[in-house]
């Protein structure tokens, strides 16, 4: 039986391999290109469409290395992650409005937490700002591409097979669970040991995955690295560098220095698990070791998540402030800072773990003094909104919706920093509370900022307006009811990480349940607006869909964009007759 | 800035070759971990195969067949380590030498390609 | 580079950076000063490194980086952020003294008619 198995997987292993292989000499013998060390060529000639170059169809999306479609696949990706992620947090809280099991397992829904953390974490938030950043980053700075077009290909196929296996266990695979150890993967649970069912190849699968997307990162980052070091256009100056190409290169340096190390943690712990290695094991390195390891990229890894959205913000929301960033250096600088000082406080996540006071003081200041740069940020936005033109439109909606929940977040996480504070706070809905307000009220509100500002872009197309708006409203209204009663819930002592309460918090847990409907109902809205309107929305004629000229914000990708409808209309293709023009600063 | 006249109308806007690393790493991975010779061997020669197409592809390289041989001498020398620590710290149960053949067997896949390709084809075209 | 990159305006510039580099060496002196918890070789050296390498890594990097801000300003045109490669976009104040384009501006050849059919372009 065992071998006829092995037999079988190798038959089909070698059929595979024939059939990559025929398929590739297809492939191969299809265009006829000019390999990059011929030189000469196609110089200078107008032809202009990129697109002439790559094959049509499915197989252009499979095979392209151009950092726009590569764009458009992070950004596909990420919105698919992130309704996964949300349907799994919507049974969460389904199970959650009553204080007994009811629904779901308990093991289920911790499954379902464990995926949900690191669904959103790592595939739905690291994606959807490649998204945009490969997108736009070439364009803004003046590059061709990105430096490394392949490795920026490999960076995103790299993730599917990330997310199948990171969900390996939820799929009807004999033998394999889901993962139950929450994001954070604390051993000795992680490890397998003991009586729990964590060894159990669902949770290898799932640190197999995971590491998979610390690959992808690593490489991203690599790519965006050299691409802003040595791409930019000559005008492109270091003090000419726009804010999100600096969070996204303060970014890079953040995931080249932390995801390695989660690259290296994931492997030891695979090795405790299966090669029977000691590593974090209580007579080997000890469980405490897998916390240093694991914060040191962990903490890292909120800013790496939070500063490209802060560089969103401060990037569209000056479009729609009819003025410039106030204090455009004091932003680039802070974010520098930022990324320094966040590799020297990891251990405030660890202070109820019983370490020396004099470490736990120093972790303490440190991550006092981080809370500056940030609240610098805050303090340029408003002033930069203060007596400006405001125009309330969809993304700027979103950017406000940003600083908003960003001042609630990063106020609740100024006081966890604090180690009095925090030893009473540790491990209840308090954090919950606070983290949700940084990744799902700041950072994905940033997210979508982007996806509706560059709508135009992407799309040549303009979304229903109104109902872009209804969207922001029920997450913004949804998110703080949701996250606000985590806060309170908190306070009162409930718990983090659990399927069933206590009576006394039904009332707030009820509460948290109805907020995320609210946020339910916006995201199926958005996702109804994001598809109609790709098909059937009001076609974009022109370069300046946002008014930015009147202000004279206009910026380099917009100018690209003018060029391409010119060039498309110029050579007789794309002019697609029933839609109407579109004149979106209208609101 | 690809509608201007330059140096991007140079580049390839496709390539078959990073699907293929992409996939070839994870089975690998899956292979090596589980201790399933099919999937170690399949995946290597996929991911090393792919490497080695898109670097040729690149224009790093003018044939595919040193970069292969290379990859094979890197794989014998990981499944050398598995060896290394059967015979160090090698414990019941845990199969380091059935991992370390297979490494090792499609580094000998690979190596055999090298040179088969670079003896039999003279083309510089891809494979 | 006979410019003085650390000027009044690029310090006031760095301030934003000097204020965490403060609380945290307020805070290494307060402990160094106040030791509630007495001297150990291991942990009290810990605490001590805890503060000075992000505080030295912090005042490099800002100084590294002021020093390629500020002096790229001093050297060439300054836009306003995403501006750079926008034909005709205005500088801000107290960048180069010409109002010209700094596409313009550019040395080989491929830019220059790179600009040029930019420039066409705007014209249209």
């Amino acid at each position: 039986m065992e071998l006829n198995g092995q037999l079988a997987l190798t038959v089909l292993m070698g059929l595979f391999l024939v059939a990559v292989a025929a398929w590739l000499a297809r492939v191969e013998n299809w265009r006829s290109y000019t390999p990059l060390g011929s030189g000469g060529g196609g110089y200078g000639q107008e032809s202009g469409y990129v697109s002439q170059e790559k094959p049509s169809g499915f197989i252009r999306w499979l095979t392209t290395v151009d950092h726009k479609d590569i764009g458009m696949l992070y950004g596909a990706f990420g919105v698919t992650a992130f309704l996964v992620g949300g349907a799994m947090v919507m049974l969460m809280r389904a199970e959650l409005t009553v204080p007994e099991m009811t629904l779901i397992s308990n093991q289920f829904y911790n499954s379902l937490m464990t995926s949900h953390g690191i669904t959103m974490l790592f595939l739905f938030g690291t994606p959807i700002i490649a998204a945009f950043s490969n997108y736009f980053i070439p364009l803004v700075i003046g590059a061709d591409d990105m430096a490394f077009p392949r490795i920026n290909a490999i960076a995103f196929w790299l993730l599917p097979p990330a997310a199948l296996l990171i969900w390996a266990g939820f799929f009807p695979v004999p033998d394999v669970i889901p993962a139950q150890t929450s994001w954070t993967m604390y051993t000795p649970l992680s490890a397998g040991v003991g009586q729990g069912n964590q060894a159990n190849a669902g949770v290898d699968l799932m640190l197999l995955g995971l590491h998979l997307s610390g690959i992808s990162a690593t490489m991203g980052a690599i790519n965006f690295i050299v691409t802003i070091f040595t791409e930019r256009a000559e005008e492109v100056t270091w003090a000419n560098l726009d804010i999100f190409s600096w969070t996204i290169l303060t970014q890079s340096g953040l995931i080249l220095f932390s995801f390695p190390l989660l690259g290296s943690a994931l492997l030891m712990l695979l090795a405790d698990r299966n090669l029977g290695t000691t590593f974090f094991a209580v007579d080997g390195g000890g469980p405490m070791l897998w916390q240093h390891l694991f914060w040191f990229f962990g903490h890292p890894e909120v800013y790496i998540l939070v500063l490209p959205p802060m560089g969103l913000v401060s990037y569209i929301l000056p479009r729609f402030s009819g003025r410039r960033l106030f204090g455009f250096k004091f932003v680039v600088y802070s974010t520098l800072a930022i990324g320094v000082l966040s590799f020297g406080v990891w251990a405030h996540h660890m202070f109820a773990t019983g370490m020396d006071p004099r470490l736990r003081a120093s972790f303490m200041a440190v991550s006092m003094a981080i809370a500056i740069p940030s609240a610098v940020k805050t303090f340029n936005w408003i002033t930069t909104m203060w007596n400006g033109s405001i125009r309330l439109t969809a993304p700027m909606l979103f950017c406000i919706g940003f600083v908003s929940n960003f001042i609630v977040g990063g106020v609740t996480g100024v006081f966890l920093a604090s180690i009095p504070v925090d030893l009473v706070l540790h491990d209840t809905y308090y954090v919950v509370g606070h983290f949700h307000y940084i990744v799902m009220g700041a950072i994905a509100f940033a997210g979508f900022a982007g996806l509706y500002y560059w709508y135009p872009i992407y799309t040549g197309r303009m979304y229903q307006r109104s109902l872009a708006k209804w969207h922001f409203w029920l997450w913004m209204i949804g998110s703080n009811v949701t996250f606000f009663a985590m806060i309170l819930l908190g306070y009162g002592g409930m718990p983090r990480r659990y399927a069933t309460y206590l009576p006394q918090f039904t009332d707030l847990h009820q509460v948290a349940s109805i907020g995320a409907f609210i946020m339910t109902l916006g995201a199926l809205i958005f996702l109804w607006n994001f598809v109609v309107s790709w098909y059937e929305g009001p076609v974009v004629r022109d370069g300046d869909p946002w008014d930015l000229k009147e202000d004279s914000l206009y910026t380099t990708e917009w100018e690209w964009f003018d060029r391409k409808l010119k060039t498309a209309v110029a050579d007789g293709g794309e002019a697609l007759p029933g839609g109407e023009e579109s004149d979106a600063a209208e609101n | 800035m690809d509608e201007n006249p330059g140096l991007s109308e140079q580049y390839r806007m496709a390539s078959p070759w990073p699907l293929f690393v992409a996939l070839g790493l994870p089975i690998a991975e899956i292979g090596i971990l589980f201790d399933i010779p099919a999937l170690s061997i399949g995946g290597l020669i996929l991911f090393c195969g792919s490497v080695a197409g898109m670097v040729q592809e690149a224009g790093y390289a003018r044939t595919p067949w040193r970069a292969l041989a290379a990859c094979a001498v890197l794989l014998f020398a990981l499944g050398g380590l598995f060896f290394y620590a059967d015979a160090q710290f090698g414990a019941e149960g845990i199969r380091f030498v059935a991992r370390g053949w297979a490494i090792v067997v499609a580094g000998g896949v690979l190596l055999f390609g090298s040179v088969v390709g670079s003896l039999l084809v003279d083309e510089p075209e891809p494979v | 580079m006979a410019v003085k990159i650390f000027d009044r305006e690029t310090i006031l510039d760095l301030t934003v950076n000097i204020i965490p580099l403060f609380i945290i060496g307020f805070f290494l002196g307060l402990f160094l000063l106040y030791q509630a918890w007495g001297w150990d070789t291991l942990p009290s050296v810990l605490m001590i490194g805890l503060h000075v390498v992000p505080l030295v890594t912090l005042a490099l990097l800002t100084y590294l980086s002021g020093k390629a801000i500020a002096g790229s300003e001093k050297t060439g045109d300054v836009f306003h952020q995403g501006q750079a490669l926008v034909p005709g976009a205005s500088e801000k104040e107290h960048g180069g003294a010409e109002a010209e384009p700094a596409i313009a501006e550019a040395g080989d050849e491929d830019e220059d008619e790179e600009s040029g059919t930019e420039e066409t372009r705007a014209a249209e």
